[in-house]
């Protein structure tokens, strides 16, 4: 617990403390700032849901309920549309073309979009690049006609599902496991660490290596505590944050190639896609760019493509 | 036991009439929106999207509305083990301090139910942490009419409330102001009712606040049936 | 310490008389206005989100419908007749009848009061009738109302799985075993006392009544193979399941049976056809009937959830202060292994189920006790499983025991001679709560064998 007189910070996420990328970093940004920010500051991570779901945190956030958070990136399409580009289909080559992109003069004035609706970016944080699962094999997106796909909520995630002749099916996350093996839905698309931590494969037929879309999430607080806080706290603050978002950003390819091995050892299939096979899903997908190109700007994606040339 | 609640004036009976068919419709609803969407997606492969949000706010709507119903015809859950024990000016007392004590509840909710909604339908909130000392003052951040739900679109019919909420921006969906209002609304409903049931506890038309358990009209409909030894 | 206050408020506030969920709501207002710097705002929101955020707790209402059409549909009545053609002609066997009612009642409704009301009120008047006494009917009926709550669907099982982030469908199966364990157990201590008492038997009524009996409360019963068939076959998720039982429970008692809406006729008049009165396929939404039963049942869902909602609050204020973890850390700390936890699991659960409305105690202890049974290695849905036998416990001990007020109230007789008439069968649950504890197999079989081992994502 804290001691009197420190500020107190909390800290509110989804996931567990110890074997996602998000809680892993949560984690040790709270044992360095407990540690080197003793006496001044003190974090409070509450895990799992327990305080507030991804949706209610931000609500708490404005209302000063809780002073940190690391909502997946699709959560901030209600505050700037432009934050839809995070979730277009092959926008991004590779997680390396994410992190470029991220740390632009583009991907930096992201952070502070949202000022005007009482949120400040601090950071963006890597999951990984989004696979496709189903019930059947999926080598082009026409074998995903007619199925029903479990996805998040995002009018742009529910597009990209429609543009392959599947049906979007939004579900709470803790339903999906069940959900996919008695058949409610068919399919699903997510992260390795995902895949694997919610134990998916199990009841797929196998994971198509699509690397079509990404799950990340930024740290976000709210702009009135931000400016409320003595320069130097929140300076040695967000460089502590720094710190363990460097360190934490350049191992998720390592905890995702883990994650990947440990479901091959499973003995799930993983179907990788060649360049041709891959170029249909790309332009499959291409409708959904047209159709939201004005909520993400033209220039954003120019910047993006630029980048992912690049890698 | 207490007695079935009956409505005394034709105001009464009206309110009354009202109540319970805005609860048996909302629940109605909720069935009906799930049914749908379940038949939609197994027999034809698709769904309303907005289906699920919709039935967790009227579930929302259900419960808030339904709790100053619950305590009018005094259909809330308590303990009455205990206050059996003692006599009935002493009962008298106790209920009243409970009356007391669900008033102070309502209270405090009223003011952390307001607080919550206001700023959604861009209007202050009080200040003050336990009692609401004044009005906010409001800067942009505060203005928090733009926020929408997550799937529910805005039906065409409700446009005219963009230049007055959104600054005449376009809302995809509907905005959060509108299932929120249930809160306050609901929370002033209850704090009424509360108010009402200490006052009724006071001149003696009632003993207490609570039912002791959840079945007991539906024992009073069968107990008939076993009565003597 | 401070929780110790918070606790002592809300049994404080309940004992004179204040409803319980406002003792837990204002106890819990007070506590973090006083603690913390959480806003009454974060009260309001977490008061709303108890509906609005937690998805599986929509399963609720529609149980609650679906068990409420079931009751004022007849169900009840046709259950009762085909129980007593199948197991009426043992010693003691419109008791065992009675039993096996409860138990394929307690498999179309999620609450274990419901089942008391719909099964005791016709069997206690039938079992007088051939000679049982008062008592020993009450004692039955109390106790196998239980397992209304231990075979799914089951309301507690909803709001544990919505504490502890398991599936709903794997609670569900996990109660099969255990329930159907529990119901033989009563039914065989009712069959050894019948032969030590020589308790009267009824007569063997031959297959015709059999299969005329079980095909009229079939349609029914046809409910279970909806729920779980629908569930475990991939047509809906367990919500979903509850929404379609209520329809479904709807058009049975309207166009089936016709004891309710616009096709049934009193004064022992025959009950019209469909094919006499087919308008009444669209007047049966909107009959008296109809909106009094989603009435009911509505009015059950508001005071069940607003006391869930309160003891969200209250959940919330215990992980804002982080005592789930202290709690978690000070029992690891002192050594305790999985089956001195369990025991104490066990008291908590069994005291508290004195002040507390199940699912609302639930809510509290739930989350207060998983992360160290996850820490101890122990399965949650055997944890869940224990709870919910535990619940079924707190309701028919003293002095709070819904079931036993329940009964005292259907049988109309006072409640210490239902304590005293329910306690050899009392008995029985407890020995099978040690059985339940201390052997995961029985909760964990099915649910393992169809779903493959229990993941734990958090
Ligand atoms: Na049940
Ligand atoms: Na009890």
């Amino acid at each position: 617990a804290c001691d009197d007189g420190e500020i107190v910070i909390k800290f509110s996420h989804v996931t567990n403390t110890d074997r996602h990328p998000k809680g892993i970093a949560a984690t040790m940004l709270m044992e360095r700032v407990n540690t080197e920010m003793d006496g001044t500051a003190c974090m409070e991570v509450f895990p799992n849901s327990t305080l507030y779901n991804d949706d209610q945190v931000l609500e708490a956030m404005l209302q000063g309920d809780v002073q940190m958070a690391a909502p997946s990136l699709s959560k901030f399409e209600q505050f700037t549309k432009q934050f839809r580009i995070f979730d277009l289909p092959f926008m991004f080559k590779n997680i390396a073309a994410v992190d470029e992109f991220q740390n632009s003069e583009t991907g930096q004035a992201m952070k502070a979009s949202m000022t005007r609706r009482g949120l400040l970016g601090l950071e963006f944080w890597h999951n990984g690049m989004k696979q496709m699962s189903a019930k059947k094999p999926l080598i082009s997106p026409a074998d995903a006609k007619g199925m029903k796909f479990r996805v998040q909520n995002s009018d742009v995630l529910k597009a990209q599902m429609a543009a392959m002749g599947a049906s979007p099916q939004p579900m709470a996350f803790s339903e999906v496991y069940g959900a996919l093996q008695t058949g409610v839905v068919d399919g699903q698309e997510n992260t390795w660490s995902n895949i694997y931590g919610q134990k998916f494969f199990e009841v797929q037929d196998g994971i198509t290596e699509t690397n079509h879309g990404i799950i990340d999430y930024m740290v976000v607080t709210s702009v009135d505590w931000w400016e409320s806080l003595d320069a130097d706290v929140r300076d040695q603050l967000a460089t502590i944050l720094n710190e363990v978002t460097t360190e934490r950003n350049a191992v998720v390819g390592e905890v995702d190639d883990q994650a990947r091995q440990a479901i091959v050892d499973a003995g799930s299939t993983i179907r990788e896609l060649d360049e041709e096979q891959r170029q249909v899903w790309v332009d499959a997908m291409k409708p959904v760019w047209e159709e939201f190109v004005e909520d993400v700007g033209q220039e954003n994606i120019d910047a993006a493509q630029a980048i992912n040339a690049k890698h | 036991m207490s007695a079935r609640y009956e409505p005394q004036t034709m105001l009464g009976r009206l309110v009354h009439e009202i109540e319970e068919t805005v609860i048996a419709l909302l629940l109605g609803a909720m069935t009906i929106i799930t049914f749908i969407n379940v038949v939609l997606r197994y027999v034809f492969n698709t769904g309303l999207i907005w289906g699920l949000e919709a039935v967790t706010f009227l579930f929302a709507w259900l419960v808030l509305f339904g709790i100053s119903y619950a305590v009018k015809i005094t259909a809330n859950l308590g303990v009455d083990a205990v206050i059996n024990l003692f006599s009935p000016p002493v009962r008298r007392m106790l209920a009243l301090t409970a009356g007391a004590v669900c008033i102070v509840y309502a209270g405090l909710l009223m003011k952390g139910a307001w607080d919550y909604w206001a700023n959604f339908a861009n209007l202050p909130q009080t200040t003050g942490r336990w009692f609401p000392t004044g009005l906010q003052e409001m800067r942009m951040t505060n203005y928090r009419g733009w926020y929408e739900v997550v799937d529910i679109p805005l039906p065409e019919w409700l446009r005219w409330i963009e230049p007055l909420m959104n600054e005449g921006e376009e809302y995809e969906k509907i905005p959060r102001f509108i299932p929120y209002f249930i809160l306050p609304f609901g929370i002033a409903l209850l704090l009424f009712r509360f108010v009402q049931a200490t006052w009724r506890i006071w001149t003696g038309q009632a003993q207490t606040l609570i039912v002791s358990h959840e079945a007991e009209e539906a024992i009073d409909e069968v107990a008939h049936m076993n009565r003597g030894d | 310490m401070e929780v110790a206050i918070l606790f002592i408020m809300v049994i404080g506030l309940m004992l004179i008389g204040v409803p319980i969920a406002v003792s837990l709501g204002l106890s819990s207002i007070l506590f973090l206005l006083v603690l913390s710097d959480t806003s009454l705002a974060s009260i309001a929101q977490t008061l709303f989100q108890a509906m609005a955020g937690h998805y599986t707790l929509l399963a609720i209402p529609f149980f609650v419908l679906a068990s409420t059409f079931m009751s004022t549909g007849g169900v009840a009545r046709r259950i009762i007749r085909f129980s007593i053609a199948i197991v009426g002609h043992f010693p003691g066997g419109l008791a065992i009848a009675g039993v096996f009612a409860c138990m394929m009642f307690a498999a179309l409704s999620g609450s274990s009061p419901a089942t008391v009301v719909a099964i005791g009120s016709i069997v206690i008047a039938g079992m007088r009738q051939v000679g049982y006494s008062k008592d020993f009917a009450a004692g039955v009926i109390a106790n196998a109302g239980t397992l209304g709550i231990l075979i799914p669907p089951s309301i507690v099982m909803v709001v544990y799985a919505s504490a502890t982030d398991v599936s709903v469908g794997r609670m569900f199966l996990a109660g099969v075993i255990p329930g159907l364990m529990a119901g033989t157990m009563l039914m065989l201590t009712i069959y050894g006392i019948a032969k030590v008492r020589n308790l009267p038997k009824g007569e063997w009524q031959g297959w015709g009544e059999v299969l005329e009996s079980g095909f009229d409360a079939g349609w029914g019963l046809f409910l279970i193979v909806i729920i779980l068939g629908g569930i475990y076959g991939g047509i809906f998720t367990p919500t979903e399941a509850a929404a379609v039982a209520a329809v479904y429970a709807f058009f049975i008692a309207s166009f089936v049976y016709r004891d309710m809406g616009p096709l049934h006729r009193t004064d022992g008049q025959r009950n019209l056809t469909l094919l006499q009165k087919p308008i009444a396929l669209v007047t049966a939404f909107f009959h008296r009937d109809t909106k009094n039963t989603l009435f009911e049942a509505g009015k059950l869902t508001v005071t069940l959830m607003f006391i869930i909602a309160n003891a969200l609050i209250l959940k919330h204020v215990l992980t804002d202060e982080q005592i789930p973890q202290q709690i978690a850390s000070a029992m690891l700390d002192a050594g305790f292994n999985w089956w001195v936890f369990l025991i104490i699991v066990n008291v908590i659960l069994l005291i508290g189920g004195q002040f507390m409305e199940p699912s609302g105690l639930i809510v509290i202890v739930a989350p207060l006790v998983f992360p160290i049974a996850i820490e101890l290695g122990i399965d949650p849905i055997h944890l869940g499983i224990i709870m919910v036998v535990n619940m079924e416990i707190g309701m028919i001990t003293p002095p709070v025991g819904l079931n036993l007020f329940v009964t005292s109230g259907v049988a109309g007789m006072p409640m210490m001679r239902v304590v005293r008439a329910s306690l050899p069968f009392l008995a029985v649950l407890f020995v099978f709560l040690i059985l339940v504890t201390y052997i995961p197999a029985i909760s964990t079989w099915l649910p393992t064998t169809f779903m493959g081992p229990e993941i734990i994502i958090n």
